[in-house]
This record gives C-alpha cells, sequence and structure tokens, in this order.
C-alpha cells in the first residue's frame, strides 16, 4: 500500500513536470530562450497548478461524499453546489457585471456555491442533524431548478453571451492566472485536510449511523463538518475554472479498485490522482489542434470513461 | 379529417393568393437577422418592415417594430400572425428546418446567401432584384465596392512590386475566454484588406478559443479588441488578458485598439467598422 501511495505522489508530481514543458509547442527545460520562459512562467505554470488544484478538489469531494451519502453515483456536482455556482456566474457574463475586473465571474461563483451548499443543507437537516437521502434529494432538486433558470436565462439572451457562458460552464482553464491560486490553494487545502481528519469517521458512516455510534462517532456531528470540506472545496474548483465533468465521480471508484476504501487512502490518493488526470486533460486540449484549444472537461470523460468502464469489466467491483 | 384539409387547402389559397411575385416590392417583410434588418432599411424598404428578431436594434426605428424571437428560435406563430409578402432570412444564422417550414406553409421566403466580405455587393443586388428594389441596390452595391476599393488601396503604394511586410494582428472577439476572429469571418476579411495578416487565419473554426501561448509565440504587432455588446467594461475585462500578454509586441507598443461592433454585421455598417480600425492601425 505505501509503495502504491508513493507511486502515485510520483505520478502525480511527474504529470505536473511534464504538463508543464509539454504543449502546443515542447519547451526543452536546457534551452529556454526569453519568449519560451514568458509562456512557461506565466501562461504555463499557473495553469497547471490550476488543473492540479482542481482535479484535486473534485477528486478529493468526490471520494468523501460517495461515503457520507453511502451512494455510488454521487459527485461534487449533485449537491447542485455546481449548478448555483454556475448560474451564478452566468448572470453575472450575460448581465456584464465588472464591478470586481477579472475577478468578478470567479468570485460570483464562489458565492453563488457557498450559497447553494447553505440552502442544500437547510433542506438536508432535520432533527439536529444532516440525512444522506435527504441532502441528495435538496441537491438535485435545487440543481434542477437552476439548471432550469441557468437554460430560461440563456435562451433569453444573445446568441454572443450564450457562447461566453457555455465556455465558462464547461470548464475554462485557459484564463488561469497566478492571482487566482493563492484563494485556490487555500479553500482546496483547508477542503481537504479538514476531510482528511474525518477520515476515520467517513469509514464509519460508510457503515451506517448505528455502526458508526458504537464505534464512538456522533454521525450527524462528522457529517456535517464532511459536507463543509465539500463544499469548500466544490466552490473552489467551480470558480478556478468551471465544471469539469468525470474525476469527482469516478475517480475515486478508480481509486477504489485499486486500493480499498479506507479514507485515509482513498481521499489523498483520489485528490492526486483527480489533480493529474486534469493536468494530463489540460495538456491534451491545449496540444492537439492548436493553436485552437479544446475544453479540458470533454477530454476528462473521454480518456477516463473507457478506461472505467474497462476496469469495471476487469476488476470484481463490490464483490460481486 | 375533411375540415382540417379544407383549412389547409384554404391557408395555402390565402397565402398564395397574398404572395408577391419576383420584382414586385412586397408591403409587408419579416427580417429574421439583425444586419438583413440594417440592410433593408438601408434599401429604403424600412416602412414595409413588420417584423424583426429581438436582436435587430439598428437603426433606431428597428427596435420599435414587432418582435418574433431570436435568430435561431424564432417563433413560427409571430411569423405567420403578421401575414408576411415575404420573410428574409440569412444562410449565416438561421436555421434552414425554419425555412423549409415557412415555404411548406406557402409563406414566401427569401435567403441572403452572402457571408464573406466581397460577396455582399452581388449579395444586395439579388436581394434588391427580388424585392424590387434594382436601383437602390445597385447604388448600394457600387459604393459599397468603391468603398472596399478605397479602404484597400490605401495601403498599397502604387507601382511598388512588393507589398509592404504586413503587421500582425489579431481580433479578439472576447477576452476572457479568449475567442479571435478567423477563417471565413467578415472580420477577417477586413484586416486582410487593410493590410494585416490574421495571425488565427489558419485556424479550424471561423471563432477558434485561441491559446494564449500561441498568441506570445506568433507576437502579433496590433490587437484590436471588439467592444461587442459591452460598451463600457470591455477594458476592465480585458484588462487580465492584457497583463499576461505584457510582452507581447502590440501591448508593448501600445498598439492594442477597442473598436465598436460595427465588422459584427455584413451591411450597411461594415464598410464604417472597416475604416475604423484602419484610421486607427494607420495612425
Amino acid at each position: 500500500m505505501k509503495i502504491r501511495m508513493f507511486l502515485i505522489v510520483a505520478l502525480f508530481f511527474l504529470v505536473l513536470v511534464l504538463a508543464l514543458f509539454l504543449g502546443p509547442t515542447v519547451i526543452s527545460p536546457f534551452a529556454v530562450d526569453p519568449t519560451s520562459r514568458e509562456i512557461l512562467f506565466s501562461i504555463r505554470a499557473p495553469r497547471v497548478v490550476v488543473a492540479a488544484l482542481m482535479g484535486m478538489a473534485l477528486g478529493a469531494s468526490g471520494a468523501v461524499l460517495q461515503g457520507m451519502l453511502r451512494n455510488p453515483l454521487a459527485d461534487p456536482y449533485i449537491l447542485g453546489i455546481s449548478s448555483g455556482a454556475s448560474l451564478s456566474a452566468a448572470l453575472g457574463i450575460l448581465g456584464g457585471l465588472t464591478f470586481l475586473g477579472e475577478f468578478t465571474i470567479p468570485v460570483l461563483a464562489f458565492i453563488g456555491a457557498i450559497i447553494t451548499g447553505s440552502i442544500v443543507g437547510m433542506m438536508g437537516w432535520k432533527r439536529g442533524g444532516l440525512w444522506p437521502e435527504r441532502l441528495l434529494l435538496a441537491g438535485v432538486g435545487l440543481s434542477f431548478l437552476f439548471s432550469a433558470l441557468l437554460m430560461l436565462i440563456m435562451s433569453v439572451s444573445s446568441d454572443e453571451g450564450i457562447r461566453k457562458a457555455i465556455l465558462w460552464i464547461f470548464g475554462d482553464l485557459s484564463m488561469s492566472d497566478w492571482s487566482r491560486i493563492p484563494y485556490g490553494l487555500s479553500f482546496v487545502l483547508a477542503g481537504t485536510i479538514l476531510a482528511g481528519t474525518k477520515a476515520k469517521a467517513l469509514n464509519a458512516l460508510i457503515l451506517g449511523d448505528e455502526f458508526a455510534h458504537s464505534l464512538g462517532f456522533t454521525p450527524h456531528r462528522e457529517r456535517f463538518i464532511l459536507f463543509v470540506a465539500v463544499g469548500l472545496l466544490t466552490a473552489a474548483s467551480v470558480s478556478l475554472g468551471g465544471m469539469i465533468g468525470f474525476i469527482g465521480l469516478l475517480v475515486p471508484h478508480i481509486i477504489r479498485f485499486f486500493m480499498g476504501s479506507d479514507g485515509r487512502v482513498l481521499i489523498p490518493a483520489s485528490a492526486l490522482v483527480g489533480g493529474a488526470l486534469l493536468c494530463v486533460a489540460d495538456l491534451i486540449s491545449r496540444s492537439v489542434i492548436p493553436p485552437m484549444e479544446l475544453p479540458a472537461g470533454i477530454i476528462t470523460a473521454l480518456i477516463g470513461s473507457p478506461y472505467f468502464l474497462y476496469l469495471l469489466r476487469r476488476k470484481n467491483v463490490l464483490g460481486v | 379529417m375533411k375540415k382540417v384539409l379544407l383549412f389547409l387547402t384554404l391557408i395555402v389559397f390565402c397565402s398564395f393568393s397574398s404572395s408577391s411575385r419576383a420584382g414586385e416590392t412586397p408591403q409587408r417583410i419579416i427580417s429574421l437577422a439583425p444586419n438583413m434588418t440594417e440592410i433593408l432599411f438601408a434599401l429604403g424598404l424600412g416602412n414595409t418592415i413588420v417584423g424583426v428578431t429581438s436582436f435587430c436594434d439598428f437603426p433606431d426605428e428597428a427596435k420599435r417594430k414587432p418582435k418574433v424571437g431570436g435568430m435561431s428560435n424564432p417563433s413560427l406563430e409571430a411569423v405567420i400572425s403578421l401575414k408576411p409578402d415575404v420573410v428574409v432570412m440569412t444562410i449565416d444564422g438561421n436555421p434552414r428546418e425554419f425555412e423549409e417550414r415557412l415555404r411548406s406553409l406557402g409563406i414566401n421566403t427569401y435567403v441572403f446567401r452572402a457571408r464573406r466580405l466581397w460577396e455582399l455587393p452581388q449579395g444586395i443586388r439579388d436581394l434588391g432584384k427580388a424585392l424590387g428594389v434594382q436601383e437602390r441596390a445597385e447604388t448600394f452595391a457600387r459604393e459599397f465596392e468603391a468603398a472596399l476599393e478605397r479602404v484597400g488601396a490605401g495601403e498599397r503604394p502604387i507601382g511598388t512590386h512588393k507589398p509592404p511586410p504586413r503587421e500582425k494582428a489579431l481580433f479578439i472577439v472576447w477576452p476572457e475566454p479568449l475567442i479571435a476572429a478567423g477563417p471565413g469571418t467578415v472580420i477577417n476579411d477586413a484586416l486582410t484588406l487593410i493590410g494585416l495578416d490574421n495571425i488565427a487565419s489558419k485556424s479550424r473554426v471561423s471563432y477558434p478559443k485561441y491559446s494564449i501561448e500561441e498568441i506570445i509565440r506568433r507576437a502579433p504587432e496590433v490587437i484590436i479588441i471588439g467592444r461587442g455588446m459591452e460598451r463600457e467594461g470591455i477594458e476592465k475585462i480585458s484588462a487580465g488578458l492584457l497583463k499576461r500578454l505584457h510582452a507581447v509586441p502590440a501591448v508593448r507598443n501600445k498598439r492594442v485598439f477597442y473598436v465598436s461592433d460595427d465588422l459584427y454585421r455584413l451591411g450597411p455598417r461594415t464598410i464604417r467598422g472597416i475604416e475604423e480600425i484602419s484610421r486607427l492601425v494607420d495612425r
């Protein structure tokens, strides 16, 4: 297990370095001209870091949510947090809001995510605690409502605005900038650490509330803390670069195939593999048809899904 | 069933009897594209326009015309209820199915096929012929051709065999995420016409999401940013992008220009848009 974890850490950093030097043009680390240095430091490096952070946030929060809600289909987007963020960002884009300059849209997305997370939390709250089923249903209901509102706004707005909003919603890493990294990093670290400290509680929660209780955990309290962690992670990832599918849902499952479902391993491993996968996807999306770029979300699903399906056939899932 | 058939025949009959023959000036025109609305007004047909899309905002009178929906999703009912003699559409933006639907209901349609700069004069002539305003269309087309000649000629010194080296340029339609004007667009035609070399002209799509590091590598000497609908905030929105492009010649030498949306629509204002860029770049 230690070796596998070490391999994952090594893979993560290897991918980071590769993503830095590969791209529409390969930059050799030994012969760097001023233009390449500029590209390396102010364009690629922040982009690679943002991709890694987003992927980490999605992987970790997916791992937490699936355990916490005891549902293999849960992902960071199922709680409606991302639809809330998208709705708020799209309103900003279509309304032409610029009060915070380049930060306007990420900040709006973050606020939208936090507000939506709180609403879902309140809806899922009953008799002094959060209930998995209530959370799930509240999230699904809210995300339908927000998606419908989003569609409504988009169908009555101009074609130009729609294009901008769609690009944003489908995930866009091209505007990644050093200025976004400090807050992204702090929220992702805070969320991952918070989730990591509750890994044992997560293991207990998977077995059911009574069992967790008998192990000395207070299910409602643990679930609440985990929910806050997931909210922070999802909000940070959506405001960093919009919505990227696949990672939050399927990376934790891939990790479970190889390393089991102990939260203490699952959460950090899902984070690292999620980060690495998004870096690779972004590398492909900016390199295949230069000077054009593709949305990275398409690539994550294109390379991830076949591999996941292959694993599903090969491995014994859920002991069946 | 019989009643339905009778009803359908009646509709078809009515619409046929009210439809105009080619060359006759129609009295009730619906325009399904903003640039077509502008062209129709320029041809002096403004009074006969009975319906426009919700994006038709120029000239000011167009805003007061009844709306029939968007460009890609006009309302069939709204169009029919306005009893048009002809519905003017464009190949660039209106769904073909909608046109087929209208024709199957016996409503006259005219599809404007010009989408490039030099296709416009002939497009206008054809439109004029169909709508019975040949002379005005001919005048418009001639003026447009003359203006193209004028703008294009200014860049080529007469008598020299070798054209002057073209400045590399990039037209940014939207800064964040970065969308550039690529091949097949009126903007690309315009840049070429005034002697600029569009670095995005070899992309695969008309409006590519352009790679920022490729901009740095290709080092454009002129960057033009379209204001689009955002007339005020675009400088703020572009600030982040320009900061990241600080090493590019255009930014270093302060050759970044903001332009109006005149170029976005192929119509009477296009020339003004080309002249605007030409003026800014020459200075």
